[in-house]
């Protein structure tokens, strides 16, 4: 036992001094760090705005913070500005190093790697991203995905769509990659739009509402007699964005959908184009029971039919959405 | 740098944001276009600053705390000394929806992040040389 | 004489043995929780946060915020809410019948005005007198409901929310400005499988505030204070990071969680009868969600997301741990069939024994050591040397366990950057041991006594509200220089 009790003051003891090493040496370099930023700022700002001329030589570290704060401007930068950028880190060091990393075993360097190129805006790194799209981490992928979004690389398109459907990477970032690579991607989801995965063909559609234009319509409106209803309630979400006059009678059809997320996506978006036809069915709609189809239709109705919506709310029995509806239109 | 006293003969633009990056890029790019620049970091220093020292533009973005951009132009509309100060709101593409609210309160101009700095002056200026 | 002796004996070894178990359980989660950190440390560097929020899929997020005569703090709670860097949210106040003016500040603020809004039936609450939006915060409501206690007003809230992601939050938690986009990413990452996430609590006292906003992390002034931070890191923090890997999340802190809405008004809500609401509604969640057949998960974040007020006097202290052993014993009451239940995977067995066997008990068992030891001397059965030595070990073993603590927040986490508030804590890990555990043993004891008298101080609870006791002005106030 006493040795126990010796053994474990030896510890604490030891993990004591560890522990105000550490905060000393970090402590350090912080101050190193925000001195270099303090140095490297003006430098960074002229390379921006194309002022600076040749920057003078760096020391290591100070190559180094320049490259993390022009990487943190580049994510609020597009343009002219951007291309500074990407020029500055051109065979750049920073950059060849970063695309070393890519290949380290570990995993979170791997990570980092592909994030901070994406920060470089140079588009000679598209390549090796491409190839790491299929790392068996998912948080590699995820830094690939949005880094070849930054990077604006459309052959990027459909291996971020493959890897969105299949799950390899979330949602979130792969759609937002897909949004910054715009009107690229739109022939690659159309042809998504029919796979014979209902996650792809859900996805695909979604992207479509996005990024698409009335001319996708038709896809959208096919896609509403899908027979998953995830499928259709991502087109008859998508139709509120893209869908043109040819949408309208089919999205009225989806307000009898047999599921009630399919119908309410459906009255919703027939709020957004503003289809006075629709109005007497959501009335309808409106006063049912169930929650989100009725919300939503009471909300469409406020958008396109604001007149029959305060009569109706008016009435005796008009059930809470067209109240709900009602009483915020007045606002 | 927050000088209510600015020089008078370079028009004055008050640029609102709580990110640090943003606002130094704003502010570079607007005092080499030929401004001079106050800077605030939420929207209530930014309220203050534009009652004391009535700039010609604001630049502000939506996203601050304690006084979102929307609101903050809404105040700045709604007060005589600032009234007709022209406002140009920088959003994230999040806020599309929001943009209609935006013009609503009074804004003149919006600019997307992420920005480019030449179109933030190329409006400006172009706000400007029409007063 | 030799059989009284014989029994004190085996109680000691029992003693023995239970603490080398609960040491072996502690040494084991800072290990885990080590790993975990160092990853999360790691992944700070890639965390896609900027992405997250301009994608127009990340999940929208209904906030509920229950308040009950929070007239003080109310409007600059709901401000630093609606401020948070998040894509989609709406921000909806429950107002629980509140005496004071927390609705008149709410309407003044946020000018606002009479809707009637559709409020969802599934989950039986009492009644909402009134609600509103606010005319310049559309994303803003205020439900005013007649009082009815934090569970009933929260259960208005998941009658109320537009999003299918719900976040409860507590009117005097202050929120960090990414805390949203961090506490969603679990969901995010697995949005079939998760079904709730939590995050860090982390204690306010000390920090900075302005206008709902933390500007600066520091250490406590008040004494009680210090020593409940370094005492968060040691039980707290290590121990939840370390269930996590398991899947055997308990406690989702009610001072700010997330929840698929649809699951728990799945499982009825929040439950009105008990003190521990929040550990009761985690582990019905678990219940339903294992039964129900699917993979699942149900995360901690171990990101500090948010940071609360801890009582600086000992009256609010005690009055918050007899509470916290009360819900802890009622919901391990209720679930009982769960404990040692194999059906019941990570949570049955080893999640719930641990808490029934260490927190629970705990206390009880710390403080009957004491009689015990000083019989077992009288009588001339304490073998002195081998008590001063056990002794000695548990101390070292808490004061390394806290040290492990500290260094466990400097490597991931860093908020408290001055080398003399580390210091300091590790001063406290120590001092810990001289009186301040042995003091919240004694009001959990005491909160167990409660809890076997079933006091009925329900029904006074119910009608004082929220069950905030006598603290809130000092507290906040210190926090709020």
């Amino acid at each position: 036992m006493t040795i126990v009790a010796l053994a474990l003051s030896a510890a604490a003891l030891l993990m004591l001094l560890v522990l105000a090493a550490r905060r000393l040496v970090l402590a350090r370099r912080e101050r190193g760090h925000a001195e270099s930023e303090r140095r490297v700022r003006p430098l960074a700002l002229a390379i921006v705005e194309g002022s600076g001329g040749e920057p003078p030589a760096l020391s290591a570290r100070d190559q180094a913070v320049l490259a993390e704060v022009l990487g943190r401007y580049s994510r609020e930068l597009t343009g002219e500005a951007d291309r500074r950028i990407a020029d500055y880190f051109h065979e750049s060091a920073a950059l060849t190093s970063a695309g070393g990393e890519l290949g380290s075993r570990r995993m979170w360097r791997r990570a980092a790697a592909a994030y901070t190129l994406g920060d470089m805006r140079c588009a000679e790194a598209a390549p090796e991203l491409l190839r790491a799209l299929d790392d068996d981490k998912p948080e590699v992928r995820g830094a690939v995905a949005r880094s070849l979004g930054r990077l604006g690389v459309s052959e990027a398109a459909l291996p971020l769509i493959e890897a969105l459907a299949s799950r390899r990477i979330s949602n979130e970032v792969g759609g937002e990659a897909l949004i910054e690579l715009g009107s690229d991607v739109v022939p690659e989801l159309r042809h998504m739009a029919g796979h014979p995965d209902w996650q792809i063909r859900a996805t695909a559609i979604t992207l479509l509402g996005l990024v698409g234009t009335s001319g996708d319509s038709p896809v959208g409106v096919e896609a509403l007699r899908d027979s998953s209803a995830d499928v259709r309630r991502a087109a008859a979400a998508a139709l509120g964005r893209i869908g043109s006059s040819d949408a309208e009678t089919a999205l009225r059809a989806t307000l009898d959908d047999p599921v009630d997320v399919v119908r309410a996506a459906a009255a919703e978006s027939l709020g957004l184009i503003g289809s006075r036809a629709a109005a007497s069915e959501l009335l309808e709609l409106a006063r049912t029971d169930e929650f989100r189809p009725a919300h939503a239709a009471a909300e469409a109705l406020a958008r396109i039919d604001p007149g029959s919506l305060a009569a109706a709310a008016a009435e005796p029995g008009a059930g809470p959405h067209l109240h709900e509806a009602a009483d915020l239109r007045k606002l | 740098m927050n000088e209510p006293e600015a020089a008078r003969d370079l028009p004055v633009v008050l640029a609102a944001d709580d990110d640090e990056d943003i606002l130094e890029l704003l502010v570079f790019r607007l005092e080499r276009s030929g401004y001079s620049v106050l800077q605030a970091r939420d929207g209530e220093e930014a309220l203050e600053l534009a009652r004391e020292a009535k700039p010609d533009l604001a630049v502000i973005d939506v996203t601050m705390p304690k006084l979102d951009g929307f609101e903050l132009t809404r105040r700045l509309r709604a007060e005589e000394v600032t009234r007709r100060m022209p406002i140009i709101l920088l959003t994230a593409r999040t806020q599309d929806a929001d943009l209609e609210r935006g013009f609503d309160t009074g804004a003149d101009d919006y600019l997307r992040k992420p920005f480019s700095p030449q179109e933030l002056s190329a409006r400006v200026h172009a706000i400007l040389g029409r007063r | 004489m030799s059989v009284v002796h014989a029994i004190l004996r085996g109680v000691s070894w029992v003693a023995l043995v239970y603490f080398a178990v609960l040491s072996l359980a502690y040494l084991t989660f800072t290990l885990v929780a080590w790993r975990r950190l160092g990853a999360h440390r790691r992944a700070r560097k890639y965390l896609p946060l900027d992405e997250m929020y301009a994608s127009p899929f990340t999940p929208p997020i209904s906030v509920l915020l229950p308040a009950f005569n929070e007239e003080t703090e109310i409007v600059s709670s709901v401000d630093s809410l609606l401020d948070l860097r998040y894509p989609r949210h709406e921000v909806i106040v429950i107002n629980d019948g509140s005496t004071d003016g927390t609705l008149e500040r709410l309407r003044a603020a946020f000018d606002l005005a009479p809707v009637r809004k559709a409020l969802r039936t599934r989950i039986a609450t009492a009644p909402v007198r009134a609600s509103y939006i606010s005319r310049t915060h559309p994303n803003l409501w205020v439900l005013d409901k007649e009082n009815g206690g934090k569970s009933d007003a929260l259960n208005v809230g998941m009658n109320a929310a537009t999003h299918a992601h719900v976040c409860v939050i507590d009117a005097d938690a202050v929120l960090e400005q990414d805390s949203l986009l961090r506490i969603i990413k679990p969901f995010v990452d697995d949005p079939e499988l998760v079904a709730a996430a939590g995050g860090i609590v982390r204690i306010a006292n000390g920090c900075v505030i302005d206008s709902g906003l933390l500007v600066k992390f520091g250490l406590p002034q008040s004494s009680l204070a210090r020593f409940q931070v370094i005492e968060y890191f040691r039980a707290f923090l290590i121990g939840r990071i370390a269930f996590d890997s398991l899947n055997g999340v308990l406690i989702i802190s009610g001072a700010f969680g997330v929840f698929k809405r649809a699951i728990v008004e799945a499982v009825g809500g929040y439950a009105r009868d008990t003190v521990g609401e929040d550990i009761d509604l985690v582990v019905r969640l678990h219940r339903y969600l294992r039964t129900r057949g699917d993979d699942y998960r149900i995360r901690f974040v171990p990101d500090p997301v948010c940071w609360t007020e801890a009582p600086e006097d000992l009256a609010t202290l005690s009055h918050q741990r007899r509470r916290w052993q009360r819900g802890l014993g009622e919901t391990l009451w209720r679930h009982r069939s769960q404990i040692a239940n194999p059906r019941a995977g990570a949570v049955g067995l080893v999640a719930l024994p641990y808490f029934l066997l260490f927190e629970f008990l705990g206390s009880i068992l710390q403080l009957v050591g004491i009689p015990v030891v000083l019989v077992s001397w009288l009588l001339g059965a304490l073998s002195v040397q081998f008590f001063l030595v056990f002794l000695a070990v548990s101390v070292l073993l808490s004061v390394l366990l806290s040290i492990a603590a500290i260094m466990l927040e400097e490597y991931s986490v860093q908020r408290y950057k001055r080398a003399s508030d580390i210091a300091l804590l590790a001063l406290y890990g120590v001092l810990e041991n001289l009186g301040y555990r042995q003091m919240t043993a004694f009001f959990g004891c005491r909160g167990v006594v409660d809890l076997m008298r079933r006091r009925h101080e329900w029904g006074e609870m119910r009608r004082r509200g929220l069950e905030r006791p006598e603290e809130a002005p000092s507290a906040r106030e210190q926090a709020r220089a």
